[in-house]
């Protein structure tokens, strides 16, 4: 059978695991004999115990572990010592940072196991549940507010108490991925007001939907942010400068920045700058969730928290979600046991490594002794680009198009008319007066039932169909006028057609009468 | 009666009858219009009765009553879910007693010229319509014969395309569209006939072109109805409607009424309208839908990915409960499975629970047009929340639910999004917008035109199958 096995995170203050008892549960519905390091959910709160109790054996070192499991899932990516453990056939399931980790990708192939990035998992709406960066950005766009939250001296939600008005407290948040929003909901329902700003227009809807103010940027050659994968792509410099400029104009309103703009495999860009910060109020916070890229705001030291001169508070954390090890290990976990239960379409505890498939092709990095990163472009993509706008029209033009569409119609029921009159024209010259007299009050018929029907509402088209049907038997008369004739077979079709009429007449009222008295207001 | 009193009656009805027409514009208004039409009716047979010429009184008001009778009883037993049969039921009435009208017309015109010609008989014996023919020129009895013909011809062909109705509607003659071994050169050729016929008829005057004429026009009544697939029945029974109403007017010029022609044309325009909306509510030309079958695909079919995700009625309480705005979208399904009252007392219970549910009707949905509001109506569902396609389809994306209950391609999305589609460019319900979209199907299959349905795969679907009446009935149970 199988073994997926988690060993205790080696990094320094990580405080996640990969498994939890919860995940111990379902893997073993896959197929898989779950093995968990000693201790290694200790951090979060996950005790030797619980993962017993779950189903899983608990070995004590980690080399026991490397050794016995067919699958490691990590969250970190494999230190050095680590990926010495890596062996043949083996599949490593970790955070990996491609770009940043060539060394690791190196070994893993030269030691021929699979090595597959959570980081790398495409973000298309199937791959959704296994997107580690989605859940992780989510908790670190929470856990922003709240070391905001803490490190700043008044109440978010605005106030009038009977020691005096408190106004509510002023956000702004630069860049609305998955961690934005989640910051802009955290915010938002402490109370605060909250802005946000975010280069691709088409975010517009999502931040409105958070129900924070969305920053717009005026400008005319608007170029789509939008890159691949739902991040930002670069911008040039002039929407850079503009963007800037308004940054400016909020640094001395806000009294919160949070800050989470990255460009995949790239520095992350310096939007607050040195005198953005300055000219911020004092007590103020900004937290930089790009910190671990070397950060959105000039001043942010990695991993560190500090107070400028003028009492501005910059949090540069990048742990945020190993700060809330319980639920980052659950979700991640769920993430992992997302991935592998692609990993095993038939539930039987045998890995299928499908090269072929999208999301397990994107996020395999080294496989059967071969580096695979980078992937192929994945073929959908995450967002759907905005449709370009159709420019809006001036009043002149609009005069114009309604004027075009008058003559139009004009023109149109002129010809109308004309065809008629010429019809009828035609009629009257061949045919007698007495037929004539008859044709202009079926005609004016037509015309009146075509004004009134267009009327009805639709909802009433079935009593509509029965009123008339009830009123269309008044060929009822056609019989009765001739009822009195003398031949005998005039008499019966006559007679049949009486009867049948006034069935008629009499089901076709009632009915609808009944069927109107339904319709009922609330 | 004199004839100048008849005739006053005559206008008052036809003024009775516009209006009774005009106030189905709202639903209060509709209920008092719906007397305008009964005074409008009995006003005229009355003045008919009482006006000159008509006898046989003790023939008349016996048949009359009888009618009623029968009438008044299949009224009240009717389910709303049978209202298209009866509607198509009583399309054939009309198509049948028009026949009948023209022949005796036809007969009385002979038997006049008999009378004139041949025994030197007193006309007026023969009642008042031989009376009125007794006067006319030969130009004009040319132009009866035509106007008779032209009644015959519609009312035949009225009344076995609507028995035929009556039949796919009912599930007694297959809903499939079906056509002879040489499909519309058929109805081309019984059509060249009758006019052959026409020809003929309007020269002799004799009996046996009527009769050819009249089975040719029967065959053709029952050939296009057969060709016509069950989900255009809201076309065929509204274009049946029209043809009842020219049916009448024809036969008013026959006979020289002005109240038949009036309500005739009344009624024709009237079937004219509604095949007009329904035909545009599936973005088909009349004669497309008439010929039968949908137009052929211009090219493939856009591939559908994903997969369809089953759901169970836990799962679906627990979003409804969730729910503030839930959308429903009745179709044909809920009327096959009767499941109107089971959905009127889900909406009664979430909405006491304070959450917005509106239901969301496309103009083709179900067998004939307003058919999902009768039957919302007879479950007790107000209709103010009851709302049309125009109404509602801006709203989907501010709506956390939407509940799909046996219908198929009046949400299939193909139509907006793959230009190759059938279906392409029909107007639909946009279902998908919203957050939530669950459909009660009953299996796998795809709808009425064989049409796939990607809505069916996507990512915010979920497939709730089984009954559309037993699976709302499951979910009202978790749902107190």
């Amino acid at each position: 059978m199988t073994i997926i096995g988690t060993p205790k995170e080696t990094a320094k203050d990580e405080n996640r695991v990969a498994m939890t008892p919860q995940s111990v549960k379902e893997l073993q519905k896959l197929g898989y004999d779950c093995i968990i390091q000693s201790g290694a959910g200790a951090a979060a709160r996950f005790s030797d115990a619980d993962y017993k109790e779950a189903g899983a054996t608990v070995v004590k070192t980690a080399k026991d572990l490397w050794d016995k499991a067919d699958v490691v899932a990590k969250v970190r990516p494999p230190s050095a010592t680590e990926s010495k453990k890596m062996r043949d056939g083996q599949t490593v399931i970790s955070f990996v940072y491609p770009t940043d980790n060539e060394k690791l990708m190196k070994s893993a192939a030269e030691a021929g196991s699979t090595l597959i990035a959570m980081d790398m998992v495409p973000r298309i709406s199937r791959a959704q549940k296994m997107d580690a960066l989605s859940s992780m950005a989510n908790i670190a766009g929470y856990r922003a507010v709240v070391e905001a939250s803490n490190n700043f001296g008044r109440f978010f939600t605005g106030q009038i108490t009977a020691a005096g008005k408190v106004p509510p407290a002023k956000i702004m948040v630069v860049g609305a991925g998955v961690a934005g929003l989640a910051a802009i909901g955290a915010a938002q329902s402490m109370g605060a007001i909250v802005r946000a700003f975010d280069v691709r227009p088409e975010v517009a809807e999502q931040i409105e939907s958070m129900g924070a103010e969305f920053l717009f940027l005026d400008f005319d050659d608007n170029q789509d942010g939008a890159g691949t994968g739902g991040y930002a792509a670069p911008s040039s410099p002039e929407f850079r400068e503009k963007q800037l400029e308004l940054f400016r104009e909020q640094a001395p309103d806000v009294d919160i920045v949070i800050t989470t703009a990255l460009i995949p495999g790239r520095d992350a860009p310096k939007l607050w700058l040195k005198d953005m910060v300055e000219a911020m109020k004092p007590g103020s916070v900004v937290v930089d969730l790009a910190a671990e890229r070397g950060g959105n705001c000039d001043l942010t030291v990695k991993d560190e928290k500090i107070e400028t001169e003028n009492g501005v508070t910059i949090i540069g954390y990048t742990d945020f979600p190993s700060r809330m090890a319980t639920q980052s290990s659950t979700l991640y976990a769920t993430n992992i046991r997302h991935m592998m239960s692609d990993l095993t379409p038939e539930k039987d505890g045998v890995i299928v490594h499908d090269m072929e498939d999208d999301v397990i092709r994107g996020a395999t990095v080294a496989h059967k002794k071969e580096i695979t990163f980078p992937p192929p472009k994945p073929k959908i993509a995450a967002i759907a680009a905005a449709k370009p706008k159709e420019p809006e029209k001036t009043p002149e033009e609009l005069a114009a198009e309604e004027a075009a569409a008058f003559k139009k119609a004009t023109k149109q029921q002129v010809g109308l008319l004309l065809a008629g009159g010429l019809l009828v024209l035609g009629v009257g010259t061949v045919a007698p007066a007495s037929f004539m007299q008859h044709f202009i009050v079926f005609v004016l018929a037509v015309f009146v039932g075509f004004q009134v029907i267009w009327n009805v509402s639709h909802s009433l088209h079935t009593p509509l169909m029965a009123v008339t049907n009830a009123i269309s038997s008044i060929i009822i008369l056609g019989a009765l006028m001739q009822i009195g004739s003398g031949s005998f077979l005039v008499i019966l079709l006559a007679a049949l057609s009486v009867f049948m009429a006034s069935l008629n007449i009499f089901g076709g009222f009632l009915v609808t009468r009944r069927m109107l008295a339904m319709f009922q207001k609330s | 009666m004199s004839i100048g009193l008849t005739t006053a009656a005559y206008v008052v009805a036809a003024v009775l009858f516009i209006l009774s027409l005009g106030g189905l514009s709202g639903q209060e208004s509709a209920k008092r219009a719906v007397w305008y039409g009964i005074v409008g009716m009995a006003l005229a047979v009355l003045a008919t009765l009482m006006g000159p010429g008509s006898g046989l009184w003790y023939l008349s008001i016996p048949l009359i009553i009888g009618g009623g009778v029968i009438g008044y009883m299949v009224a009240q037993r009717v389910q709303m879910t049978e209202m298209p049969q009866l509607v198509a039921a009583m399309h054939s009435l009309v198509g049948l007693a028009a026949v009948f009208v023209a022949f005796i017309a036809h007969f009385e015109i002979d038997n006049v010229r008999y009378a004139q010609e041949v025994s030197g008989e007193d006309v007026k014996s023969l009642g008042a319509f031989a009376a009125l023919i007794a006067k006319k020129s030969a130009v004009e009895i040319n132009i009866l014969r035509v106007e008779l013909y032209l009644g015959l011809f519609i009312g035949a062909i009225t009344f076995t395309g609507s028995v035929i109705a009556f039949g796919k509607l009912a599930g007694k003659v297959t809903s499939a569209a079906e056509k002879l071994p040489g499909g519309h050169a058929l109805n081309a050729g019984a059509a060249i006939i009758s006019l052959i016929c026409l020809i003929w008829y309007f020269n002799t005057g004799g009996l046996l072109p009527l009769i050819i004429m009249t089975i040719m026009a029967l065959f053709i009544g029952y050939h296009l109805i057969m060709g016509i697939g069950g989900a255009d029945m809201p076309v065929v029974v509204s274009m049946l409607n029209s043809y009842s109403g020219w049916a009448a007017a024809a036969i008013g010029f026959s006979l020289g009424n002005d109240l038949l022609i009036v309500v005739g044309a009344l009624v024709g325009s009237s079937g004219a309208i509604l095949s007009y909306i329904m035909c545009k509510a599936m973005n088909r030309s009349f004669i497309s839908v008439i010929l039968g079958g949908f137009g052929g695909a211009s090219g493939p079919a856009m591939e559908i990915e994903g997969e369809q995700i089953a759901i169970d009625a836990d799962g679906v309480a627990t979003a409804l409960d969730e729910a503030d705005s839930i959308v429903i979208v009745p179709g044909y399904g809920m009327a096959v499975a009767q499941a109107q009252a089971s959905i009127s007392e889900l909406t009664r219970r979430l909405r006491a629970k304070g959450k917005e549910v509106r239901f969301a009707i496309h103009p083709v949905a179900g067998r004939l047009p307003g058919h999902m509001n009768v039957l919302l109506a007879e479950a007790k569902v107000p209709y103010d929340i009851v709302m049309e396609m125009d109404e509602i389809n801006d709203d989907f994306p501010d709506t956390d639910v939407c509940i799909i209950v046996g219908s198929n391609d009046i949400v299939n999305p193909a139509a907006q999004e793959d230009p190759n589609s059938p279906i392409a460019g029909m107007p639909v319900l946009e279902v998908w917008k919203a957050k939530q979209v669950f459909v009660s199907k009953r299996g796998q299959g795809t709808g009425y035109s064989g049409i796939e349905n990607p809505l069916f795969f996507k990512e915010n679907t979920r497939m709730f199958y089984g009954d559309a009446k037993q699976s709302v009935d499951m979910l009202l149970q978790k749902i107190s």
